[in-house]
């Protein structure tokens, strides 16, 4: 397992070689979502909590290192782990409210939506941070600014982010946390009634996923160049999100990148071939008949059945 | 990537296509003579096609190509050896993220040049894509000032050595700017003075940009009427009649709304019910006020409704023919705004081209900088040239009147089909 791991890594990391610009652009968003994806995980996939709302940490996240790069000239280096601590305050307030009064379930996923859209709709009515017109970055190319000439770059930036919040699931799920956090999401009653101190995991897993996810936001403004907050805050996003753990299989660790390496070339594959001839959105008749496919065929995500897969393989 | 375009250099993949279709042709047993074709000038066509903007960006993408035909039909970019215009199409889905992948794609399929998109945020995703792989772009409705006031702002300061981006369509200062005109225009010509204005509207990404533009520009202005009240309602709304007794409260001479089709059909039926006393309805940039599918059901609501937008110029004969034909090819649907920019952006492309004789990037963009092509299609100021930042300050829109049912150009006078009816008269 550890040496597949390093193999894939390595391939990875000598793929741009070969690549053209397209094909880096497209395994940047593989990246980038699997990423997304990672960071949700930890709440979403390993606790149980079922957010539908993280689009509120990536707009925020953002919306902040782009404002700071804007109007105080802040590197968004620097600026991308202040909108991380600004969206882990945020996911701190969120968890607070719900986990104090006990939202589970359904309430728990509207409280989340919530969140977002009143995010999305301050963003759209306050003039200070562009209304809805949002805000544009100028392209520069200039790498202190968080932008580069060559795309390559993105690929290991996102590349990286990809592998960062991978390194922190596989951390969580070795430790104690980890298994409080399966614990309550297996059963929160059972949880508590042997001492864990559920509240306390909880907060901690839906702060650590908004702080990665939040980091994520810098990247998504500085790799598209402009921010509106129905993209940034909208439910759309939030589904982008939750989508590529739940097909690849949420609460494990290759889930997310998995169900990023399946949607993301789908999505690519059916555009390119149903998108020239005169069959208007024919390409997104097909990609969701094949997410329903993948749906039906393996309810429990990719990775589950890829692995039992292996392991009857093996004998 | 700087030989990408130079047809001097063999490549590789130029090397196997050719041999490919050499052998092709000779295994078929065809005279090879019939292969030498003219050659092609790919152009990546991007818009919207599905998504929420899913029917503005079918617009665009059917006026690009009917554009493309016409000027293939009539012998290509001469200049480039008859060069016929292939098109190579994306769809955004209104992403930004699909936006910029398509870029890429099309790119990597050989486009060298692009045009589109309608969403803003879409144009500014493939700005750094065009800047780092050195296409020309000519953005055909994006409105938003900073697209390319920025690409031009970091060529000012050395941080990039060549502005590829270009657009052909009123920015959004621009459209409040024109608006402002229009009024002041109007009302001289009526020789009436109004004094009250009422703005009000949807408040969405639009209907908030338009209403901001409008609001400042006015503020500028100065004109000798006020904008006394802003009624924002959110967009979809299900009633309109607070809003609408809030404006009559105002006692307004003008109401000056930015709708959408649904809000539209709400509002036009409202005032009339509450018999709101006024000289007219001026929108100041609104879609819904003027489609054929919005006069078939608002009726003698819309009668004599004007609105600021950007009109094809059917003074022109060309103008009129190939609106017929797009209302053949879309299913009775109006030329407008969204085809008819789109279909000028392509006639802008091509008479690019043929200056540079060339599809070289650097060439390609020095033809757009001197650009005076005055075959253009829709209102404009003079002929399409660009400025410093790369923005067409004659691109415009008209003010235009709904008069026996049909939308019809009144102002500005070069472009007007008839004199505008104002103020409307009492029911």
């Amino acid at each position: 397992m550890r040496w597949a791991a390093v193999i894939a890594i390595a391939v990875l990391l000598a793929l741009p070689a070969v690549l053209g610009s397209y094909a880096i652009t497209v395994f940047i968003f593989i990246f980038f979502y699997a990423f997304l994806g990672q960071a949700w995980n930890i709440i979403g996939g390993y606790a149980g909590q079922l957010s539908v709302g993280h689009a509120a940490f990536v707009g925020l996240g953002a919306y902040t290192s782009a404002m700071l790069s804007i109007h105080a000239g802040l590197t968004p280096w620097i600026g991308m782990l202040v909108g991380g601590v600004v969206s882990a305050a945020l996911g701190a307030l969120i968890g607070y409210l719900g986990f104090r009064f006990g939202l589970r379930g359904f309430y728990f996923v509207l409280l989340t939506v919530a969140f977002a859209e009143i995010f999305r709709i301050i963003a759209l009515n306050t003039d200070w941070v562009g209304g809805a017109q949002g805000l544009y970055i100028t392209f520069t190319g200039d790498p202190r600014q968080f932008q580069f000439q060559d795309n390559r770059v993105y690929y290991y930036v996102s590349l990286g982010l990809m592998l960062l919040a991978t390194g922190v699931v596989a951390w969580i799920e070795r430790h104690r946390f980890g298994a409080y956090l399966v614990a309550i999401r297996e059963d929160e009653n059972a949880c508590e009634a042997l001492g864990v101190d559920t509240f306390r995991y909880k907060m901690l897993a839906i702060v650590v996923s908004a702080f990665l996810t939040g980091i994520g936001g810098t990247f998504y403004a500085f790799y598209l160049f402009s921010l509106q907050p129905n993209s940034v805050f909208g439910i759309p996003l939030s589904v982008e999100i939750v989508i590529r753990p739940i097909v690849g299989g949420s609460g494990t660790i290759l889930g997310p990148i998995l169900g990023s390496f399946i949607l993301s070339p789908l999505a690519e594959l059916s555009r390119t071939y149903f998108s020239q001839g005169g069959w208007t959105g024919m390409h997104l008749i097909v990609y969701g008949a094949l997410l329903i496919g993948v749906v039906l065929f393996l309810p429990q995500g990719a990775y589950p059945a890829l692995r039992r897969l292996l392991l009857r393989v093996r004998g | 990537m700087s030989e990408r375009n130079d047809p001097k250099t063999l490549h590789r993949r130029t090397f196997l296509r050719t041999a490919g279709a050499v052998a092709g042709t000779v295994a078929l047993g065809f005279p090879a003579v019939l292969r030498a074709q003219a050659p092609t000038v790919k152009i990546g066509v991007i818009h919207g096609v599905t998504g929420p903007l899913a029917e503005p960006g079918q617009a665009c993408r059917l006026g690009a190509q009917m554009a493309a035909e016409a000027i293939n039909a009539a012998g290509g970019i001469k200049s480039l050896g008859g060069a016929k215009l292939e098109l190579l199409l994306g769809d955004t889905q209104s992403k930004p993220d699909v936006a910029r992948t398509e870029a890429e794609r099309l790119i990597n399929a050989g486009a060298q040049l692009l045009q589109g998109p309608f969403s803003s945020g879409d144009a500014a995703a493939m700005v750094p894509v065009v800047q780092q792989r050195r296409v020309p772009f000519l953005i055909d409705i994006a409105a938003a000032d900073p697209i390319t006031a920025n690409v031009a702002k970091a060529v000012r300061e050395g941080q990039q050595k060549v502005q590829y981006v270009y657009r052909n369509f009123p920015t959004g200062t621009m459209f409040g700017q024109l608006a402002v005109r229009y009024f002041n225009a109007i009302f001289e010509e009526a020789g009436v003075s109004p004094k009250r204005v009422v703005l009000m509207y949807a408040n969405d990404l639009f209907g908030q940009s338009q209403s901001r533009g409008f609001q400042a520009a006015h503020k500028a202005a100065k004109p000798g009427w006020d904008i006394v009240e802003v009624i924002p309602w959110p967009e979809p709304p299900s009633d309109l009649s607070t809003e609408v007794s809030r404006a009559k409260a105002a006692r307004p001479d003008i109401i000056a709304p930015i709708t959408r089709p649904a809000s539209a059909q709400l509002l036009l039926p409202e005032l009339a019910k509450q018999r709101v006393d006024i000289m007219g309805v001026v929108g100041p940039g609104s879609p819904g006020l003027y489609e054929a599918g919005q006069i078939a059901v608002l009726k003698e609501h819309l009668e004599y409704v004007m609105d600021s937008v950007p009109w094809p110029n059917f003074k022109n004969p060309r103008t009129r023919a190939v609106a017929d034909e797009y209302a053949k090819r879309s299913g009775g649907k109006t030329f407008d705004t969204n085809s008819g920019y789109s279909y000028d952006g392509m006639l802008v492309i091509a008479d690019a081209l043929e200056r540079a004789k060339s599809t070289d990037p650097d060439v390609v963009v020095d033809a757009i900088k001197k650009t005076r092509f005055t075959g253009h299609l829709m209102v404009s100021a003079g002929p399409v040239v660009f400025n410093e930042i790369g923005d067409n300050p004659n691109a415009s829109t008209a003010l235009i009147q709904i008069l026996g049912q049909k939308p019809v150009v009144v102002w500005p006078k070069e472009a007007a089909q008839q004199k505008a009816v104002f103020p409307r008269p009492k029911r």
